[in-house]
């Protein structure tokens, strides 16, 4: 087992927990299934067993164990049990940075071929057509066909102050598509000198990082960055948290990022973006945990909402640093996607229980893990990007 | 053989194993990756991060005090969770570091400057700590955080095995800390009890931590001062007793590293580690 794709730092965190077990209280999986090995103390520990067994006293003196398959087989399973919220870091008391730490143990388990096969298929989509889906990349923009008054330049423009990064999930799945829709109205109603990549946008590597694929990611970073740069952009605009996020931690650049809430309250303070009044809305919003506990962006979607007259804000019962996975995080949906419907029904409940009468959010996964789940529940519970709101209020 | 001699022939080996002890955390920390320094070795590795953490003490060291003192010994983030835990946590902790902060401190003074002083009249203001003024805040400070850190141990005792809340597992190596700390602070205030009952115990110098003259206020100790009167009568061997405190003390020292007891270096890389960290974007 190699331990050169955990830093040093990582192996320390391994010995700091004290199986005090706080991460329990919080851990969306382990609230589902209530395995030891699940939780997060769980898996430490097991990669503390197997560490020893591998570089321990005895070890050192009789040489490492063979590892036992079936050990592996299990952690691996529990490994890639985990939606990434990155809750357990948060509470954990001595503040194990855990979601980076299981990132890295899935790269570990991938170097021992212990990973869900699965996910080798969207593996070769990312690095063979540079999205998720497998689809031509050409396609990326096929969501700007519903527009009406679509200029030449298709948002596609060869110079531009800001590159609009729209995402796959938003690029193709058809439910997310109001979303860069909608975001694309905005920037041009403000007057925003802007660009989209189009089919010059490559998957952001999130997935591969995700999954434990993180040393394939160095090709799609640079081609992006070389395609923001071509433009002549100084920022970049993202509204899936999880790209921003990734640019964010593995993009060296001195562009300046915004997801598109910070760029969306940037407007607004300028004066770009004024709303009228509108009927009265009780809305709640659901942090997204790549946006909220992992880029720590809490208050500036919920400036957006109180800014917008007639806009009631309720929140959930666990919203800021303690708001509940969708379920819609971590692959959980390719590994085992009735557990991250169990996440998502209990998400619902939880949106039910504000009497919103619509819930906000500012990812696309979310709001299809919120959305499928509900109608599958049939329940009619409205969910809406934060931006489509918005463009819905704008005067 | 004198006690000193006695002591050190224990003491050195016994800190050689807990740094070899460390040494092997350390080594196998060392196994990772440090990102731009893919091909670093092991020791170059440690240097680049000494090398770091040294630049950031530098850049604010009163932060990191602040932090140290706040977040890692008195662990406020605990505070926000868990009263019972905090305080327990606390009561350790605070215990620990405050008990050898001032055995060091007794020790040094009245065991070696007092020695010093006799040859080096420099020294002689070693003999307030020996007979003087500052003599009982010591001995009440011994007794008062060697308490705490009972107390501490008790409300874990508690805890675990009364309380048993959902979170928490036991495991043998719990077990055996627990009972390693209980039986440590017990035999300590034994000891204590057993030299204010028996006065030729220190004119003896049985007792290396106690080298100092018979206090006039015994009583300041009062954990061993209350034991004392019922150990008037009772009569064991001395150095048996020294032994059966010492011995214990140094294996809870060379077991620290390779039990979860280490989480008291790790923990504070990690948690000094967090607060130093850019914190993400709002």
């Amino acid at each position: 087992m190699d331990l050169s794709k955990l830093s040093p730092k990582q192996i320390l965190e391994i010995d700091a927990c004290t199986r005090c077990g706080e991460c329990l209280n919080y851990c969306p999986v382990y609230s589902q299934r209530k395995e030891e090995a699940i939780n997060p103390r769980g898996k430490i520990q097991a990669i503390k067993r197997l560490i020893r067994s591998q570089y321990g006293l005895w070890a050192r003196i009789l040489g490492p164990r063979k590892l036992d398959e079936e050990s592996l087989k299990k952690f691996s399973e529990m490994v890639y049990h985990c939606t990434l919220c990155g809750e357990c870091g948060l509470q954990c008391p001595v503040s194990i940075d855990s979601r980076n730490l299981w990132l890295a143990l899935k790269e570990v388990l991938v170097d021992l071929g212990h990973y869900p096969k699965n996910l080798d298929l969207m593996k070769n989509n990312v690095l063979t057509q540079h999205n998720i889906t497998g689809e031509d990349n050409g396609l990326r923009a096929e969501w700007l066909e519903s527009l009406e008054d679509l200029p030449d330049h298709r948002y596609q423009k060869e110079k531009a102050e800001v590159v609009y990064f729209v995402g796959c999930v938003a690029s193709y799945y058809p439910m997310a598509h109001k979303i860069p829709q909608g975001f694309v109205k905005i920037l041009n109603k403000t007057g925003t000198d802007f660009t989209l990549l189009g089919g010059t946008e490559w998957c952001c590597g999130f997935p591969l990082i995700g999954a434990g694929f993180k040393k394939e990611v160095h090709e799609l970073i640079r081609h992006n960055i070389e395609g923001v740069e071509k433009r002549g952009a100084h920022s970049v605009i993202f509204s899936c948290p999880s790209c921003y996020h990734t640019w964010h931690e593995e993009y060296k650049s001195n562009l300046k990022l915004y997801h598109s809430t910070q760029f969306i309250l940037k407007l607004i303070r300028e004066g770009k973006i004024h709303f009228r009044e509108g009927d009265k809305v009780k809305v709640t919003y659901h942090d997204p945990c790549d946006l909220g506990r992992v880029s720590g962006i809490y208050q500036v979607p919920r400036e957006i909402l109180r800014s917008m007259p007639g806009v009631e804000l309720i929140e959930l019962a666990d919203h800021g640093e303690g708001c509940k996975c969708c379920g819609g995080g971590g692959l959980l949906e390719m590994i085992d996607p009735e557990l991250g419907g169990a996440l998502a029904k209990e998400k619902i409940k939880q949106i039910q229980a504000t009497g919103a009468d619509l819930v906000i959010t500012a990812c696309q996964q979310c709001i299809r893990t919120i959305q499928s789940t509900a109608r599958r529940m049939k329940i009619p519970i409205k969910v809406q990007y934060i931006t489509d709101l918005v463009l819905k209020r704008m005067g | 053989m004198e006690k000193h001699s006695i002591f050190y022939a224990m003491f050195i080996p016994s800190m050689f194993l807990f740094l070899l002890g460390l040494g092997f955390r350390l080594s196998l920390y060392l196994q990772g990756t440090l990102e731009g320094e893919e091909n670093a070795t092991s020791w170059r590795k440690f240097v680049i991060l000494m090398g770091r953490g040294w630049r950031g003490f530098r850049k604010k060291p009163l932060w990191y005090l602040r932090v140290l003192i706040s977040d890692v010994i008195f662990h406020r983030k605990l505070y926000g969770q868990s009263f019972y835990r905090w305080l327990t946590h606390s009561l350790l902790v605070f215990g620990f570091v405050a008990t050898f902060l001032v055995d060091m401190i007794k020790g040094f003074t009245t065991g070696y400057l007092v020695e010093w002083s006799r040859s080096l009249p420099v020294f002689s203001f070693a003999h307030a700590f020996e007979t003087g003024r500052i003599r009982p805040f010591l001995d009440f400070s011994l007794e008062f955080f060697s308490f705490l850190i009972l107390a501490g141990c008790v409300l874990a005792i508690v805890r675990r095995f009364i309380f048993k809340p959902d979170q928490l597992r036991t495991e043998e190596e719990d077990i055996i800390t627990l009972l390693f700390i209980l039986f440590l602070e017990l035999s300590g205030f034994f000891i204590e009890g057993y030299r204010i009952a028996h006065p030729e115990v220190v004119t003896r110098r049985v007792y290396m931590a106690n080298f100092t003259p018979p206090s006039a206020n015994n009583w300041l100790s009062f954990g061993g001062f209350l034991l004392s009167l019922f150990l008037k009568e009772m009569t064991v061997d001395p150095d048996f007793l020294w032994y059966l405190h010492v011995i214990p003390s140094l294996i809870f020292f060379i077991y620290i590293p390779h039990s979860k007891l280490l989480h008291i270096f790790t923990s504070s890389v990690t948690v000094i580690a967090d607060r130093a960290k850019k914190k993400p974007l709002s």
